[in-house]
């Protein structure tokens, strides 16, 4: 049995108490909060009325729920493992060294560090029927004979959100490799380059086995921050065109500014345990152990 | 040889395509921004001009500097309460030895990674018990509390490098807890505290999903909010302004990133990864 002094117990626990407090009172009571509320009927002017579960068999036949889902299982399908290999091409152009680094670096930091609101309106305009860049280029080097409206149908628009969301998150996948990357010893290499292997041999003997742990991270860390998407989606496509491109946050949210906190609770609840089933196998994947403190 | 000229000359293609992947959307934004018309395919009329900027900086029912003051503000105030109550809570976690320590550090981690429309129910209720929406605070109190996960995991780290005799010669010194903390292990500790402070803040600055439910008008609505709703006055949308208003308000992340591009890139491998 460890034994635990009196006085660091009161400490720690004075030192915590923000922490505590902030993260119950706006994250956690929250949650709990819309798993109970997932049990009621509870729309805006009704009164609120106990159910139990049939908030969750009205999803069950809820075809637009059925098409939120599949969209953004297929979105993380597509999305993820392109920003996974780009982001594998920008590390390397991280690692190497040229002139100008910290110039490059922070080039491709930016689509990372703005708003994904903004970055949505940035696609906005380059998606655009009659002034946008996609149009006039593939109009100039005539793969396309007339303006595409991108927006309008269901597969383009897929194929715009992807680009998008590869545009601003393939950065935080660079990041993460780079960590990975330069943890790599040298020696390795310099052996590698006395026994004569080439640059792919090197490539994918040395660099991509040892990289694998980074590229899990990131790839589990993109998965779940790609299970939430809204903001890009909300600004983009609004959910459409007829509610193709509609995430589950934003279908969500639909029902809750419509005022049906019953319904719209139990599709966060469904989101949330996609996500913290996620965010578990991270923590176990990720080996945080003990000895890190 | 060849095969080390080969190598060159692919990354430098490979350079090439990652700048211009980057930097197109926004050279793009620059360039409608000072154009007169956004028409770009009669080359013709292309016209170099400052208008859509004196028009977003004059025209006050716009509200674009409003939309950028509430961000900054908001920003600013979330990520320094997030950073102080983070450190304080860092330190215990690091220094002190207390029952469930690594369950309590997973539990706060993970919380970061739920999703935010799971909490917006809970929320608007609250705040509008409290009377807040549309105020700064709505927003503060929420973006502290979830930056903190974030700002804890890098300060923990930081902190775990720190040699433990160094505070523990300044308690047998005769130190309490709290001058040991703070003449001793926060010095040290800078590039954590900053790292902490930007992500934090660039985590508030771009925050959608909370604003767009929590704020009403120009009173408390943050730049993201403002920029997706921008409408032109006959439907059409007016891009020459919506870009100028983004490019100016873009303006604190791009200074922010030149100035601090490694302790940002620091803060987010050692909220990520721990070798």
């Amino acid at each position: 049995m460890k034994t635990y002094y009196k006085e660091d117990l009161k400490t720690s626990f004075i030192f915590l108490l923000p922490v505590f407090i902030l993260t119950l009172f706006f994250i956690f009571i929250p949650v709990i909060t819309t798993f109970i509320n997932s049990l009621f009927r509870d729309i805006i002017f009704l009164n609120k009325r106990f159910v139990l579960f049939q908030n969750y068999f009205y999803l069950l036949s809820d075809s637009g729920f059925w098409q939120s889902l599949k969209f953004t299982i297929i979105f993380i399908i597509i999305s993820v493992p392109l920003e996974i290999f780009l982001g594998i091409i920008f590390t390397l152009v991280l690692n190497y060294e040229i002139p100008y680094k910290g110039f490059i670096r922070v080039c491709v930091l930016l689509p990372w560090a703005i708003p994904a609101a903004i970055s949505a309106r940035l696609w906005e305009l380059i998606y655009n029927y009659s002034y946008g860049l996609t149009n006039f280029i593939l109009l100039k080097i005539r793969i396309i004979n007339e303006p595409v409206n991108w927006l309008e149908t269901g597969f383009s628009a897929f194929v715009a959100l992807v680009i998008a969301d590869v545009w601003k998150t393939t950065p935080f996948v660079a990041i993460i490799l780079l960590a990975g990357l330069q943890a790599i010893p040298k020696e390795i290499y310099y052996q590698a380059v006395i026994d004569r292997a080439n640059f792919l041999q090197r490539f994918f003997k040395i660099t991509l086995p040892l990289l694998k742990p980074a590229i899990i991270i990131a790839l589990l860390f993109r998965t779940i921050d790609a299970i939430r998407i809204f903001d890009l989606i909300y600004v983009l496509t609004k959910g459409g065109p007829g509610g193709t491109t509609t995430s589950l946050s934003l279908y969500a949210y639909k029902y809750y500014i419509t005022g049906d906190f019953g319904y719209a609770s139990s599709i966060s609840v469904i989101l949330f345990i996609i996500s913290f089933i996620a965010s578990i196998i991270y923590l176990k994947l990720g080996k945080f152990r003990q000895e890190v403190l | 040889m060849k095969e080390e000229k080969l190598i060159k000359i692919l990354f430098f293609i490979a350079t090439l395509f990652v700048l211009s992947f980057c930097l197109i959307p926004f050279l793009y934004m620059l360039i409608i921004s000072f154009c007169k018309s956004w028409d770009i395919f009669s080359l013709k009329e292309i016209e170099f001009t400052f208008s859509n900027y004196i028009k977003i900086l004059k025209d006050p029912s716009l509200h674009c500097l409003d939309y950028i003051k509430n961000s900054l503000i908001i920003s600013g105030i979330s990520a320094i309460f997030s950073v102080f109550v983070a450190t304080l809570g860092a330190y215990a976690i690091s220094r002190l030895d207390f029952p469930f320590k690594f369950s309590i550090l997973l539990f706060i981690l993970a919380s970061s990674m739920f999703p935010q429309i799971s909490v917006i129910g809970f929320l608007f209720k609250l705040m509008k018990i409290l009377n807040f929406i549309n105020t700064y605070q709505a927003l503060i109190l929420p973006y502290i509390s979830w930056s903190i996960p974030i700002s804890l995991w890098i300060m923990v780290s930081y902190f775990s490098k720190i040699p433990k005799d160094l505070d523990k010669s300044a308690l047998v010194d005769g130190c309490s807890w709290f001058q040991a903390f703070l003449k001793i292990i926060l010095p040290l500790t800078k590039p954590g505290l900053v790292s902490a402070g930007l992500l934090s803040f660039l985590f508030s600055f771009n925050e959608f999903l909370f604003a767009l439910i929590l704020t009403i008008d120009y009173h408390a609505r943050t730049v993201p909010v403002g920029i997706a709703m921008f409408q032109g006055l006959h439907g059409e949308l007016p891009w020459g302004s919506i870009m100028a208003f983004t490019a100016l308000s873009l303006l604190p992340v791009i200074i922010i990133v030149t100035l601090f591009q490694k302790h940002i890139m620091q803060g987010l491998t050692r909220g990520a990864i721990k070798e």
